[in-house]
């Protein structure tokens, strides 16, 4: 069969999988509450006809609720108008983070507002103004509207807070919302200042517990300091339910009787995944040399290709297994290194893997190492499918989770505690929101759910690996990943795409010069938060002295290889901070922007780096997941050590290394969830809140992005699942 | 990003006018029920049962002369007639605790007269150039927030109040060595309509005679101790020392002051903050001139000084007080005070009843603001 005929296939193959799934469910289908209520287990969906009913019922009662809340804004609108006389009135006080306490740490530009209701409930608004630098605020007002017989006895001092950015009428209005209201006795007012003393906010805080830059959010959900949009919990409802009730019919089979299911049967009751498409019409192609590397050039993982010192046209990609993380008995996550060789066409094929690490329960050395070469028929076949597994894993957690993730919500974080005035708020907000809300769901879901389940790694560990991989990731420096060859697709999407973020970051940039120079001090806080938060930068972590030889030499392996995939020059010279050199590097250092510094390269460095992290690069490790892990014996997240001396080593017809029933219908569940529940993308802007000259640059770009099998529709605007 | 508010535009049609008339009538009815309430309130809580004043009962007077100056630099006026001579009173008194080494206000009232009451002018000055008050509103908060307790006031009102805690540093005085040396500021302005029939606004003052050290000033104030007045922990001086100082020093020597006078001219845009105590005029546009000199020459015994009242309605019509528009007009002050008429009637009365209140002795009963010793 000739290469195109091949790839017709493939495409025809992803064509029949690209299908969508609308929900069409009657009013007594079951239905699914919210993104929060997902359980690898079994998610809250309602299924009885009365918790339907009365689910319908609180529905309603919600929308009355909310058409109500409409209705009175109508009726006693907030108009924009100062009731006001001579000044002789303010209100003063200083907004501080709630939390640490003891650092009293100010929350500069707050916008405030002084409001009144009149005894037939209409609003009088008195006077607004925004906190100072350092938090204080002297918001000035008449005092005599404010003692008006009219006016109610309560007044209410408000604090908001941007939530949105969204496009208007082709402008970008900020949407604020109210934060939190201050009551004040209208008696309590004499003229002059009353002061509201020191006001604390629990406002985008840090978590207190993690060595990760991460949001607070009680464990009950709540105190989340943003919401997803309506449209996304209808998104993700409609699209899961039919996988949902896939996996509850399974998980109840398996309850009654595990042995009835197969992971055949698993496979069949879920959509049909590109590999298993493949295989219908050409039986072993996905296990062959030619799809192991398409998929790893081109595929979720995306990989990096490093050149080997002595032979040219030879590549190394290496996939760090357990290393010294904490591990179970069960699983095996061994480190996988494949040596390539570039084929004439420019697609990479393999020719040695290198196993290093356990490979059944019985050996735990974790140096030794078994070298397969592709001359080894079966064998060969087996070292594959093992790499295929490390490298899944290494995809979810280093390159999803950490470097899309877990990287964007820290700058999310930072951005939201500090960027108010500051028109970069416009360009990132869009593309950093709800980034903490998802990250939130995955530490229940993934890092203390799934993951510890069904793969070597405890919820510990995970987390420790994600806090050293984030230690490998910086803003400064990152470019591109080089192309090797015409077939590399993803390098030159990536590369294209970078192109386009730079154009628009650019355009942007000019266009708001001023006033991004004017309110520098955002910025500058901004950068404080992002390096101070920082974890450690990987290298500053290790504790070389203690080393063995072996350990050494594979840290120092593991160091370069992933400094070269995560495109971080270690050389840089970083911040200390407390002792500590961070992985993140400052934007600035000064308060007010300075012309004869990097500054302004820095910011937009940083803005290019996150807006292609949030959008680009999630949406390609995040989209491709169904392809590469959506068939359980091709690939999946962990393997059994088995019982076996042969372990891992094994064909993929010895189902005791593969995932159990259970794991594999919640993996089947996971790759849908990831894959298949998409809302916000960048040219469909869903929430109207993409920048339409954004939108314009990519849009221009469409047929170079096809080219590259990249559909720019597809590309999702932000980090959302 | 936030669009600018519309200022609400003032409309003059004649419905919004009758409507603005009716809604000052309102603040005027309110202002006058509030200092007619405060004098029935404070008659029939302090002044009868307890025989108290408002604020100052802890006083001692002294009577001599007060004489216009020869040359006055400011504009003139029917009632201050240059070199005019009257009998004069004065009264010096702490506001509110019984203890003369405790931390506090202290007061200096004067009246053109050497009687108990009448007189034609009286004016009421306490040390400070600002105060911890400025309208009727805030003086009802200020009364409201006092919460006195082992001789610690205000806290909740200095909490609330920026302002308070400032005009409190800046008036209240501790350790001073004499009430000659201080100086007083009658701080709310009042009419001044001169020979020239030109309205103008006037604030009174009065120093020491010749020029010397004012002493009891807070000079390193502490916004978290401002609140305590107590005496200092191994305080030597007595609940009397400055009384006692005061009638040794008339007797001795008699006691000079000059009363002083700022004026300017009133004008119909006026910023209203003019009014405001809390904002002095400033001196190098308007200065202060000497007014009168003032030289008392034999103190009063407790139970004259006791009997010696002082009131804002004992004026000359052209210096009499600015009328206030509502109780947050800065000017309410004068007004309110002028209206405590009924509480004094009610103190004197207590007297007869039940006799005058026996001196402040010489005891161990420190930090207190009540006659018996109690808390
Ligand atoms: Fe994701």
């Amino acid at each position: 069969m000739t290469e195109e005929e091949i790839e017709k296939i493939v495409d025809r193959a992803y064509a029949e999988t690209k299908i969508r799934y609308p929900y069409q469910g009657g009013f007594f289908s079951p239905r699914l509450k919210h993104i929060n209520h997902m359980e690898v287990g079994r998610s809250k969906i309602i299924q009885s006809w009365y918790n339907i009913l009365l689910e319908w019922i609180y529905e309603k009662w919600n929308a009355f609720g909310v058409r109500y809340h409409t209705w009175l804004k109508r009726v006693f609108p907030r108009r924009n108008v100062l009731f006001t006389g001579h000044i002789d009135s303010s209100l003063v006080g200083q907004l501080l983070f709630a939390e640490p306490a003891k650092d009293n740490i100010p929350i500069h530009n707050m916008h405030l507002e002084f409001w009144g209701r009149t005894k037939f409930y209409q609003w009088r608004k008195f006077g607004e103004c925004s906190s100072d630098e350092n938090g204080k605020f002297r918001l000035e007002f008449s005092l005599i509207p404010t003692q008006a017989w009219i006016i109610k006895s309560t007044l209410h001092f408000e604090i908001y807070q941007t939530t949105d950015i969204l496009c208007e009428k082709g402008r970008m209005v900020h949407k604020q919302s109210l934060f939190k209201t201050i009551p004040i006795k209208k008696s309590d007012l004499i003229g002059m200042e009353y002061n509201l003393r020191i006001i604390r906010l629990f406002l985008w805080q840090y978590r207190p517990d993690s060595t990760i830059p991460r949001v607070y959010i009680k464990p009950d959900g709540t105190d989340a300091p943003e919401e997803y949009p309506e449209g996304r919990v209808r998104a993700m409802t409609e699209q899961m339910i039919p996988i949902e009730l896939t996996k509850v019919k399974h998980l109840l089979q398996i309850e009654e009787d595990p042995l009835s299911l197969s992971i055949a049967q698993i496979q069949r009751d879920y959509p049909k995944n590109l590999t298993v498409a493949i295989e219908e019409k050409l039986p072993g192609y996905t296990r062959g040399d030619d799809w192991f590397g398409i998929r790893e050039m081109n595929g979720m993982n995306m990989s990096t290709f490093q050149p080997d010192a002595t032979t040219p046209g030879e590549y190394w990609v290496r996939y760090f297994g357990a290393c010294n993380y904490e591990v179970n008995d069960e699983y095996a996550f061994p480190t996988a290194e494949i040596r390539f060789r570039m084929k004439p066409n420019g697609l990479p094929t393999p020719i040695e893997i290198h196993l290093t690490g356990p490979l059944n329960r019985f050996n735990k050395d974790p140096f030794q190492k078994l070298v397969v070469t592709s001359s080894e028929g079966e064998k060969w076949l087996q070292a594959k499918r093992v790499a295929r597994v490390t490298s899944a894993l290494c995809a979810e957690l280093d390159q999803h989770l950490a470097g899309t993730h877990l990287n964007t919500e820290q700058y999310s974080i930072a951005a939201h505690r500090n960027i108010r005035k500051n028109p970069v708020i416009t360009l990132l907000m869009p593309h950093v929101k709800s980034v903490s809300l998802i990250d939130n769901t995955a530490d229940k879901l993934l890092i203390q759910g799934y993951i510890p389940s069904a793969t070597a790694l405890t919820a510990k560990s995970t987390e420790k690996r994600a806090a050293d991989l984030l230690g490998f990731q910086d803003w400064k420096g990152w470019k591109p990943m080089k192309v090797l060859s015409d077939a590399h697709l993803y390098a030159k999407a990536e590369e294209l795409y970078w192109q386009v973020v730079t154009e628009w970051v650019d355009l942007f940039f000019s266009q708001h010069e001023t006033e991004i120079k004017k309110e520098w001090l955002e910025i500058y806080r901004m950068s404080e938060d992002l390096v101070a938060h920082s974890v450690p930068l990987f290298t500053e972590t290790v504790n070389w002295d203690e080393l063995s030889p072996e350990e050494l030499d594979f840290t120092k392996r593991r160091i370069e290889y992933l400094a070269a995939e995560y495109r971080m020059d270690l050389n840089l010279p970083r911040k200390k901070v407390k002792g500590t050199q961070k992985a993140i590097s400052p934007i600035t250092e000064s308060t007010v922007f300075r012309e004869d510094s990097d500054d302004w390269q820095n910011l937009k460095d940083m803005c290019r780096y996150v807006i292609t992290t949030a959008t680009f690069l999630h949406t390609w490790v995040n989209e491709h997941q169904y392809e590469d892990i959506g068939e359980v014996l091709y690939s999946c997240l962990g393997l059994r050590f088995g019982e076996k001396e042969t372990g891992i080593m094994a064909p993929e017809s010895d189902i005791s290394i593969a995932p159990d029933a259970t794991r594999s219908t919640q993996m089947m569940w996971f790759s849908n969830l990831l894959s298949r529940t998409e809302y916000g993308f960048i040219l469909k802007n869903e929430q109207k809140d993409m920048h339409p000259e954004f939108m314009e640059l990519l849009n221009a770009k469409k047929k170079e992005f096809a080219a590259l099998k990249v559909n720019v529709e597809e590309i999702e605007s932000r980090t959302n699942i | 990003m936030h669009t600018k508010p519309m200022i609400r535009p003032v409309k003059n049609s004649a419905w919004h006018y009758f409507l603005r008339w009716l809604g000052a009538g309102y603040d005027k009815l309110i202002l006058w029920l509030t200092s007619k309430f405060f004098a029935l309130g404070l008659a029939l809580v302090l002044s009868f049962p307890k025989r108290y004043r408002m604020s100052h009962n802890n006083g001692i007077a002294g009577k001599g002369k007060l004489r216009i100056v020869d040359n006055p630099q400011f504009p003139e006026h029917d009632f201050f007639v240059p070199g005019r001579v009257f009998d004069a009173r004065i009264r010096h008194a702490m506001a509110t605790f019984l203890d003369d080494a405790m931390k506090g206000i202290r007061s200096c009232s004067i009246k053109f007269a050497d009687t108990q009451w009448e007189s034609p002018m009286d004016l009421e000055c306490n040390t400070g150039e600002i105060n911890l008050f400025w309208s009727a509103a805030s003086f009802l908060k200020f009364a409201q927030l006092r919460k006195q307790q082992w001789g610690v006031e205000y806290e909740e009102y200095y909490r609330k109040y920026p302002q308070g805690i400032i005009g409190a540093q800046k008036a209240l005085r501790k350790d001073a060595t004499s009430y000659t040396n201080l100086r007083y500021y009658a701080l709310t302005p009042f009419l001044f309509i001169g020979k020239d029939q030109i309205k103008r606004y006037a604030k009174y003052r009065v120093v020491p005679f010749d020029d010397i050290p004012e002493t009891g000033l807070i000079t390193h104030p502490s916004d978290w101790d401002t609140a305590n007045q107590r005496i200092t922990p191994h305080e030597p001086r007595g609940r009397n020392y400055l009384k006692d100082e005061f009638v040794k020093r008339v007797k001795e020597e008699g006691a000079h002051y000059r009363l002083q006078i700022q004026t300017r001219v009133a004008n119909d845009d006026d910023n209203p903050e003019i009014f405001n105590n809390q904002i002095p005029w400033d001196e190098a546009v308007f200065p202060w001139h000497d007014l009168a000199i003032i030289d008392i020459t034999e103190p009063l015994d407790w139970k004259e000084s006791t009997l010696t009242s002082f009131s804002l309605n004992n004026m000359p019509k052209t210096l009499g007080i600015i009328p206030a528009k509502s109780i947050y007009d800065y000017n309410s002050l004068n007004y309110m005070r002028a209206h405590a008429e009924l509480a004094r009637k009610a103190r004197l009365f207590s007297y007869k009843i039940k006799g005058f209140p026996p001196p402040i002795p010489d005891d161990d009963n420190r930090n207190k603001s009540d006659w018996d010793g109690k808390y």
